[in-house]
């Protein structure tokens, strides 16, 4: 009896992704209800120009948050991501005002300088944290004032400006009103999406975040794993240092203070557990765009900064006490 | 009781080390600074350095913070120079109020003490009973002098908007008040007045906003150069050029936008020499001269394009 | 077929029962959990739940415990209608539970953890500490917990006396009933013993218990009534002298499953050996001489010994879980070494651990992608999953092991105990391990699906399998090994043939009464 009923009930359907969409739904309705109160208590809120300074602003924490989600999925978190973008911009800043070369040059030589930079700062993140079996906590806090040492030390506190023309129009370059470092962050949205959904990497990432020891007793290099879940974050943030600097034309050693908690903030808004093993990136590009919709609506009503920030953290609070009604509703 | 025995030993003994320290007979100034992760404070601290060399007849000890509220290390910066028994420490207070009761401590040893950059608080000065003068420059006048020349240029009615520094810090207040007195003197629209934390990101962001609010916004006073850029490239991306932007501090960056008059001015209080004038003070006092009183102002010039 | 108690007026007229349960239903979502439930409870008996894992026999006690609201029926506690509204309400109302899953804290003293619900206060309205650890030992001495210092950390104790101070803190409270869901689970042989004692204490106190277990031969040893479950209903209850465990097991599973578990193991061919362990001394060893076996293909080897004589350790080590001080690895008689499990599953061992839920299963994440979790090769190329490979393996392993699902990418832990396992099983399976290591295959399984994980595991040493299997139940063992080999104190204290299998012998062994061989090949 029971057999046969089990081939019956067997679905046809991808119900793992429709099962995210539907987790994904309640952050969603959030987001619109946002949208809404916003579009009509206010004048501007759905004109065309405020919308592409949304998809700017929300940007920088949206690249930060995607590499964020990585670590925060293997049960990790990343502290350093704002120090480490302030470090691969002033390396990229020095890269790109070396005197000498052509413009094309020294953009793709500030490129793969912020790159690299992120690169190297996550991967020490990850090896650290895994092979001591550390809290990442503390070692990424550790990082963030290496990162922000070194940021300062190679610029000489200096902010570093006067950046190639070209490299300035991609910074502010948009297609049909979306900015194109938008685009870009949503490639890596996208790119993560299939990574985490599609991959054996990315399947064994939430499998490691959920039970690292049932992985590893599978045979899998769960060290290597980890560490890769940190390089992703440091690579992230030399992206994020790229963008930073192409759409503000400058490179500042104290740029990005306070940035980590944003996009840490993003993810777990966006549904994505603390403890790792559950979440999106979805739900991530949803909750930068919740924090992104917020900044700029409450300025767009005229509320007071102090106000502002009052709400921005009861949002949080907010999110984080529906996701856990979410979770209890999914259990059952 | 043997604690304090022992307490009382160590400070002697600390005491005498120090002594030895300072054998050559140079007078040694204990220079406190704010963050040096702040390139204003950065430059501060090189002129100062630079300006050692030259004297050549003080040692200099400096300090920085790790940021610009870190007053903590600042009351411990105080209190070690007193141990290492210095004979003046020049200060940039990271908090008006709670510096002044270490500073008293500092006084009472017979420190010569000189505050530069932020004044303390005057009440707090005189209820802990302490005269202390301030060497520094006139903020509020200054950032009067970046309004007036926006509010020369709009003329009465114009529509501005300010961007402020940290909310609490005093040389956000009074750089605010300048530009309100600007904005009362030549009967300007003040849009909007929001803060962006010193940050050139953060000032893009609200200020975009802003500017969505208030399409017709004709000029913003902006609290610090950084913040500047971050408004300048948030117009640019908007494709308005017929907005105007003051700001302060004039750092090298904005150099390039005053002159081809993307900003219309800046503010600079010459910072690289404002420590370098305090010691200088420090050194007077030290040698017999008379004590200092008041606000010794040091000079603000308004720095425009052609 | 098989007669279901009336429900209703007959029960609810016995005026004489301390709790009667009437119709009681529970459903999360479309799963009815409870689809009318009846049983009473007589002042001071101990009363059997019994059933297959899923039956219901878990969701009756969280009902009954305050966990989770009842949908429909009726519970009657000395007279009066009960709805507990929480843990705590139910505790007040002297109905207290023994968890499956302790919920000890594991930094804290024994004495803490016993007082945690109320603990003492000093005028001061600080900590008493000196009532409060008198009150644990009066606590642990009642059940005759002589031996364990109330101010160790939980931490420092073995699982066995764990449970016993679980049950220590539920009965420091006035409780009328307690419930003790699978207490043996995790207790060698003496430790179920001296439970039972315990029990039979707490009994003459006039305390009721409600008895939650799958070993049948516990229950006809303590309890005075059984009452059977399956599929959410209760079946019925009996008095345990007008019943047999066959008769009860009958009830359980509705089909004649019975027979299966007695068989034993048919004679087979023993092939090469496989595995040749050679001096092995784990870290934890505190001899020098190390533990040396051969196990060859086709084979059962069981291995016997108290909890701390080094099983589990030595699977650990076997399987380069952990690292090991000296000893060498044979595998098809090649020298070989394991810097991890990556390694020694690439030599064909698969490992089912003893604790599913740390080590064995994501609970969170599909049955499919549990059993695909060791053969992430099978179901992906060049790196990208392939979900309709990945479900039809996890379809074809699941028919495989009988195994009973909603869908195949539900959750694992949707799953009962047993078919948990079997999602275990079904991961390993699909490499086609030449040598299986199990832990513990069958704890915390029910009946049912424990003869069917007999019957795979029969099937794979007549494909040549070899398999290397720790179990604290005896019977099993007995049923399964071809040799048994006895532990104790991290050395082979023993090795059993087939027609030496007592479970006196074992237990002469364990106990070390017996040294008469080091090495056994």
């Amino acid at each position: 009896m029971a057999e046969q009923s089990d081939v019956l009930a067997e679905p046809t359907g991808r119900d793992f992704s429709i099962r995210s969409i539907i987790n994904n739904a309640g952050i969603g309705l959030a987001l619109l209800g946002l949208i809404l109160f916003f579009s009509i208590f206010t004048e501007h809120f759905l004109n065309p120009n405020n919308i592409t300074n949304i998809l700017t602003q929300i940007t920088i924490n949206l690249i930060l948050a995607v590499g964020m989600t990585f670590v925060i999925l293997v049960g990790g978190i990343d502290l350093s991501v704002g120090s480490v973008m302030a470090f691969a911009a002033v390396v990229a800043g020095k890269a790109i005002t070396l005197p000498g070369f052509g413009p094309t040059e020294v953009i793709l030589l500030a490129c793969i300088a912020a790159v690299t930079a992120g690169f190297v700062c996550g991967l020490l993140n990850g090896l650290i944290t895994s092979y001591w079996a550390l809290p990442s906590f503390i070692i990424t806090l550790g990082m963030l004032n290496i990162a922000r040492g070194a940021a300062l030390h190679v610029s000489d506190a200096q902010t570093i400006y006067s950046f190639p023309f070209a490299f300035e129009e991609f910074g502010s370059a948009q297609i049909y009103g979306v900015p194109v470092v938008f685009l870009v962050a949503l490639a890596l949205v996208l790119l993560a999406w299939f990574v985490l959904n599609r991959t054996v990497f990315g399947r064994l990432l939430y499998g490691i975040g959920n039970n690292e020891e049932a992985v590893r007793l599978a045979g899998h290099p769960v060290f290597w794993y980890k560490v890769a879940a940190f390089t992703i974050c440091g690579l992230t943030a030399g992206i994020a240092a790229v963008v930073y600097m192409a759409r503000l034309n400058i490179a500042s050693p104290i740029a990005g203070i306070g940035f980590e908690l944003n996009a840490i903030a993003a993810v777990i808004i966006g549904g994505t557990s603390l403890s790792g093993g559950r979440g999106s990136v979805i739900g991530t590009l949803l909750g930068a765009f919740i924090i992104g919709v917020l900044a700029n609506g409450l300025i767009l009503i005229g509320l007071s900064d102090f106000m502002r920030q009052m709400i921005t953290g009861v949002v949080i609070i907010i999110a984080v006490i529906l996701d856990y009604y979410r979770a209890r509703y999914a259990k059952k | 009781m043997k604690f304090m025995k022992f307490a009382a030993v160590a400070a002697t003994s600390i005491a005498l080390l120090a002594g030895s320290a300072n054998a050559d007979d140079k007078p040694v100034v204990g220079l406190i600074m704010k963050s040096l992760a702040n390139e204003f404070f950065q430059n501060m601290l090189e002129g100062a350095k630079e300006h050692e060399i030259k004297r050549g007849d003080y040692e200099l000890r400096a300090v920085g913070m790790q940021n610009e509220t870190d007053f903590e290390s600042q009351i411990n910066a105080v209190e070690n120079f007193i141990t290492q028994g210095v004979d003046a420490i020049v200060i940039a207070p990271a908090d008006s109020r709670a510096m002044v009761r270490p500073l008293k401590r500092a006084m009472e040893a017979g420190i010569v003490v000189v505050n530069f950059d932020v004044s303390l608080d005057a009440d707090a000065k005189k209820q802990q009973g302490i005269d202390l003068a301030f060497v520094g420059p006139d903020n509020r006048g200054g950032a009067k002098l970046a309004g007036d020349a926006l509010g020369e240029l709009l003329g009465a009615g114009g529509k501005v908007v300010i961007i402020e520094g940290n909310p609490g810090a005093d040389n956000a207040n009074e750089r605010r008040l300048g530009f309100e007195d600007s904005v009362k003197q030549f009967g300007l629209e003040l849009l909007d007045s929001r803060t962006a934390h010193w940050e050139t990101e953060e000032a893009n962001t609200v200020f975009s906003n802003i500017l969505t609010a208030h399409p017709d916004t004709q000029g913003v006073m902006v609290a610090n150069d950084s913040m500047a850029i971050g408004v300048v490239k948030a117009l640019e991306s908007a494709g308005r050029k017929d907005i105007v932007v003051v700001g302060f501090d004039n750092i090298p960056a904005v150099g390039p936008m005053i002159k081809d008059g993307r900003m219309l001015a800046t503010v600079d209080q010459f910072g690289q020499a404002m420590a370098a004038n305090s010691i200088d003070l420090a050194l007077g006092v030290i040698a017999g001269g008379p004590k200092l009183e008041g606000w010794v102002k040091t000079p603000i010039e308004l720095v425009k394009g052609n | 077929m098989v007669a279901v108690q009336p429900i209703g007026e007959e029960i609810s007229q016995e005026t004489d029962n301390l709790l009667s349960v009437t119709g009681l239903k529970k459903h999360f979502g479309g799963v009815k959990a409870l689809d009318g439930v009846s049983f009473s409870l007589k002042p001071g008996e101990v009363h059997a739940l019994v059933g297959e894992n899923g039956a219901g026999k878990s969701t009756l006690i969280k009902v009954l415990s305050g966990v989770f609201p009842f949908d429909a029926g009726e519970i009657i506690l000395d007279g009066a209608p009960y709805t507990p509204a929480n843990p705590h309400n139910a505790k007040t109302h002297g109905v207290q539970v023994v968890h499956q899953e302790f919920n000890l804290l594991d930094h804290l003293s024994v004495a803490e953890n016993i007082s945690i619900e109320a603990m003492p206060k000093t005028r001061l309205g600080l900590l008493d500490r000196k009532e409060m650890n008198r009150r644990a030992r009066v606590a642990l001495d009642a059940i005759g917990l002589r031996d364990v210092d109330v101010r160790a950390t939980v931490q420092s104790l073995g699982i066995a006396h764990r449970q016993l101070i679980e049950i220590a803190r539920a009965l420091q409270s006035e409780s009328t009933i307690l419930i003790l869901d699978e207490p043996t689970a995790t207790l060698t042989e003496r430790e179920t013993k001296r439970l039972f004692e315990i029990v039979q204490s707490i009994k003459a106190k006039g305390v009721t218990i409600v008895f939650v277990s799958h070993h049948l031969n516990e229950v006809f040893a303590i309890c005075d009534r059984v009452t059977i479950f399956r599929n959410g209903k209760t079946i019925t209850t009996e008095e345990i002298s007008d019943t047999t465990p066959t008769g009860v097991v009958r009830h359980m599973v509705g089909r004649k499953l019975a027979e299966e578990m007695e068989h034993g193991i048919e004679p087979h061919a023993r092939g090469d050996v496989a595995l040749g362990i050679k001096d092995l001394c784990v870290t934890q060893n505190p001899h020098d001489a190390g533990i040396s076996f051969d196990l060859h293909y086709g084979e059962v080897l069981g291995i016997a010994g108290l909890v701390g004589a080094g099983r589990t350790e030595l699977l650990r080590g076997i399987f380069g879980i952990d690292p090991l001080r000296s000893g060498t690895i044979e595998r098809d008689g090649i020298p070989v070494k394991f810097s991890g499990p990556r390694d020694a599953i690439a030599a064909g061992i698969g490992f089912v651990t003893e604790d599913r839920k740390d080590e064995g299963l994501i609970l969170e994440m599909p049955i499919a992608a549990n059993i695909s979790l060791a053969n992430m090769h099978n179901v992906s190329a060049s790196g990208l999953l392939r979900f309709f490979k990945e479900k039809q393996q996890a379809r074809e392993g699941g028919k495989r092991l009988k195994l009973k699902y909603g869908k195949i990418t539900d959750p694992a832990s949707s799953l009962s105990g047993g078919n948990q396992q079997k999602v275990v099983l079904a991961k390993w399976l699909a490499r086609n391990p030449k040598i299986l290591i199990l832990d513990e295959p069958t704890r915390g399984v029910d009946v049912g699906a424990k003869a069917e994980i007999y019957a795979i595991l029969k099937g794979l040493v007549r494909e040549g399998v070899a398999l290397l299997i720790v179990s604290s139940e005896m019977p099993e063992l007995m049923t399964l090994s071809d040799r048994i080999l006895v532990l104790a104190d991290h050395q082979v204290k023993g090795a059993l043939e087939r027609s030496e299998f007592s479970e006196e012998n074992i237990l002469k062994l364990a106990y070390g009464q017996n040294t008469n061989a080091e090495g056994i090949s």
